[in-house]
């Protein structure tokens, strides 16, 4: 223990010494930090695992864990301005009555196509259906339509994710009885999305489909990368603050505690510079669906962090966008 | 000046001050160093507003890009999935040394366009298996990707010139036997990224005469991040393994001999690169436009020196984006 341990901090020591296998996930995280090593600060009372408030607020703060964020979204803005100037600009659909409640849809030319639903992140705080082409080029280009679905978001609700699950998935049931409109075929709708946008869709994949009139197998599959399944450690960390959590909330919307309700196959990515509750959320959801008997798979992007994870769903050879590219059975040759 | 100066760093203010555009580009480089660049007193400058330090500096990706080493490491990742994905390629001489080989990894196109890769890694290390992960795109899109193996600086005593023939000579090899492989020697295409984007500078101006080629031997270029004027290297860091000679720095300077350019060049660099590396390519494309050549440069926001490497191996990212236009192939 005497060697090094000068830039190990005192808090990836604890982690370490009890958290097991995340100690190896922590070290990587941390050196997406800048400065790399925190300073040392007094700890305090263990709220959740081993970690105390300060830890958890930082757990569920991206920009704490990598330093980049900043760059890592000034280039997915430069890239879709070069996407949508290749592809132009999407078709909008309404899905529901309020005028937030529309999709964005960018069509390949393929007849009677495949359908690739996009839920957007954003801390459920921020971020807009149309402005996501650079994820929809390589999908049209291969042979499937691009469908991002535009929600509220949780400063308009008054702190209530509710409203936006609920308009996630009649997106979902818009789409699978208006596939037609557009060309797409209705039994072959997939789902994607990062960030609180698969939190969005944990909620959309443990749906009781039955309630909207679809069937139970609606989606044949999704990729959902970074997200969060269990919300009670979220609810202990400064994200209370912009989500007015309940316990209903907390229970009716954590997809951890409703693997009975699953009926997609699903494959859950996350980066080894995530924050370490991240990638730790979503290796609990596999582990429980596993358990269940459920079909997933977890992917890991090594030497990822929690935006460039985000950034492969662009990129037909790399994590996300591979993974999707196999699910859907589409091909990227010539 | 007075507002939010307390947050930028005298180093950027004092290149903001004479450099002109160039300003705006150094600020957001500079945001991705970790730590920040601590305030110094500047020494004499030796290179436009550059003091040694700076120069140093500017010249070391590594200060510039804090997560050089996960791009690397992702990229190492890549290739070992290539691997299973692509396969072995298939290894053939381009030279009588037992390190002049080029690495090809075929299309099932026949009759098919070629891109020839030079690898970077600052003249001192990096090797074509490396460059796996760049094949795929091209390869599926309907183009062979050839990827030249050639010395690194410190196994040729600090003597860049052996390295630009070497390439020279591969891309006289690959026009001559494309037909072997099931290539157009009519379509021949180059890409280079960072000290490969300079020897694609050096390949680009080539008297193919001596070679046995003819002069419009390549279709097109792009060169990524590369460095077209050796003499602000030359007063760098670099200096200690590089042993540049007048000569060296005179031939091997693109920058230099615009008139033997014969082939369309297509330039990118990114916002967040060494101010020096995107001044190198800002001057190349004016001096080459200037002389009435086919010049395009390609400014990429965001986007660090190793974050442009990565994007050549992306159909939608930079420099693939790019490179499969110039090919007239399709974004798959």
């Amino acid at each position: 223990m005497q060697r090094k341990t000068h830039n190990i901090s005192r808090r990836t020591l604890v982690a370490g010494a009890a958290a097991g296998t995340l100690a190896l996930a922590s070290a990587p995280a941390h050196a997406q930090r800048c400065p790399a090593t925190p300073p040392a600060r007094a700890k305090g009372p263990a709220i959740w695992l081993d970690y105390d408030q300060h830890d958890m607020d930082e757990m569920y703060d991206q920009s704490v864990f990598a330093f980049n964020q900043k760059a890592v979204l000034a280039r997915s803005d430069a890239n879709n301005v070069i996407a949508t100037a290749a592809i132009g600009k999407s078709e909008r659909f309404a899905y529901g009555s309020d005028p937030i409640e529309g999709v964005d849809v960018w069509r390949t030319k393929r007849p009677n196509a495949p359908v690739l639903i996009y839920i957007h992140g954003g801390s459920w705080q921020s971020g807009r259906s149309a402005d996501f082409a650079l994820y929809a080029e390589p999908y049209i280009n291969a042979g499937a339509h691009f469908v991002s679905v535009d929600f509220t978001n949780v400063r308009e609700t008054k702190g209530d994710l509710f409203p936006l699950v609920d308009q996630c998935r009649r997106a979902v049931a818009w789409t699978y009885r208006n596939a037609a409109k557009f060309g797409g075929n209705a039994e072959r709708l997939y789902l994607c999305s990062r960030s609180s946008g698969s939190h969005l869709a944990g909620c959309v994949v443990t749906t009781d489909w039955d309630k909207f009139g679809v069937p139970r197998t609606v989606l044949k599959g999704a990729v959902m990368g970074s997200g969060m399944y269990d919300l009670k450690p979220v609810r202990l960390s400064a994200r209370s603050k912009f989500v007015k959590f309940t316990d209903e909330m907390e229970h009716e919307l954590s997809a951890i505690r409703h693997i009975d309700r699953v009926h997609t196959p699903l494959v859950l990515a996350i980066g080894t510079l995530e924050t370490p509750e991240f990638q730790r959320q979503s290796r609990d959801f596999a582990a429980a669906l596993t358990k269940a008997g459920k079909p997933v798979e977890v992917i890991v992007g090594q030497h990822y962090n929690h935006f460039e994870v985000g950034d492969t769903i662009g990129h037909p050879y790399q994590l996300i966008g591979r993974a999707l590219m196999k699910m859907m059975n589409l091909s990227t040759a010539a | 000046m007075q507002r939010k100066t307390h947050n930028i760093s005298r180093r950027a203010l004092v290149a903001g001050a004479s450099a002109g555009t160039l300003a705006l580009a150094s600020a957001p480089a500079s945001a991705q160093r970790c730590p920040p660049a601590a305030p110094r007193n500047k020494g004499p400058l030796v290179w436009m507003n550059l003091d040694q330090q700076d120069l140093d500096e500017a010249y070391d990706q590594s200060v510039y890009a804090f997560n050089q080493r996960f791009i690397q490491e992702r990229r190492d990742e890549r290739n070992e999935l290539m691997a299973k994905v692509l396969g072995r390629p298939e290894r053939v001489a381009y030279g009588p040394a037992e390190i002049e080989k080029v690495d090809i990894y075929k299309t099932k196109r026949p009759n098919a366009p070629v891109m020839i890769f030079l690898h970077g890694g600052a003249w001192r290390t990096g090797r074509s298996a490396q460059g796996a992960y760049l094949a795929e795109p091209f390869v599926n899109a309907g183009a062979h990707f050839v990827n030249v193996e050639f010395n690194n600086v410190p196994e040729v005593n600090g003597d860049l010139a052996p390295m630009a023939d070497q390439c020279r000579r591969a891309v006289a090899w690959v026009y001559k036997n494309a037909a072997s492989f099931g290539g157009n020697p009519n379509a021949l295409y180059l890409s280079g990224f960072s000290s490969g984007g300079h020897l694609g500078g050096c390949v680009v101006i080539t008297e193919w005469e001596k070679f046995g080629v003819p002069r419009d031997v390549l279709k097109g270029a792009v060169l990524g991040s590369g460095l077209y004027d050796l003499k602000p290297v030359r007063m760098s860091a670099r200096s200690r393994y590089v042993k540049f000679t007048d000569e060296m720095e005179q031939s091997l300077s693109a920058m230099r001999h615009l008139d033997k350019v014969h082939t369309p060049l297509v330039l990118t660099i990114g916002t967040l690169e060494t101010p020096e590396f995107q001044r190198q390519s800002h001057d190349f494309a004016a001096a080459l436009a200037k002389a009435g050549k086919p010049v395009e440069i390609i400014v990429a926001k965001g986007h660090n020196h190793f974050e442009m490497g990565e994007s050549l191996g992306n159909p939608y990212g930079i420099m693939g984006r790019a490179a499969l236009a110039m090919m007239k192939l399709g974004n798959v």
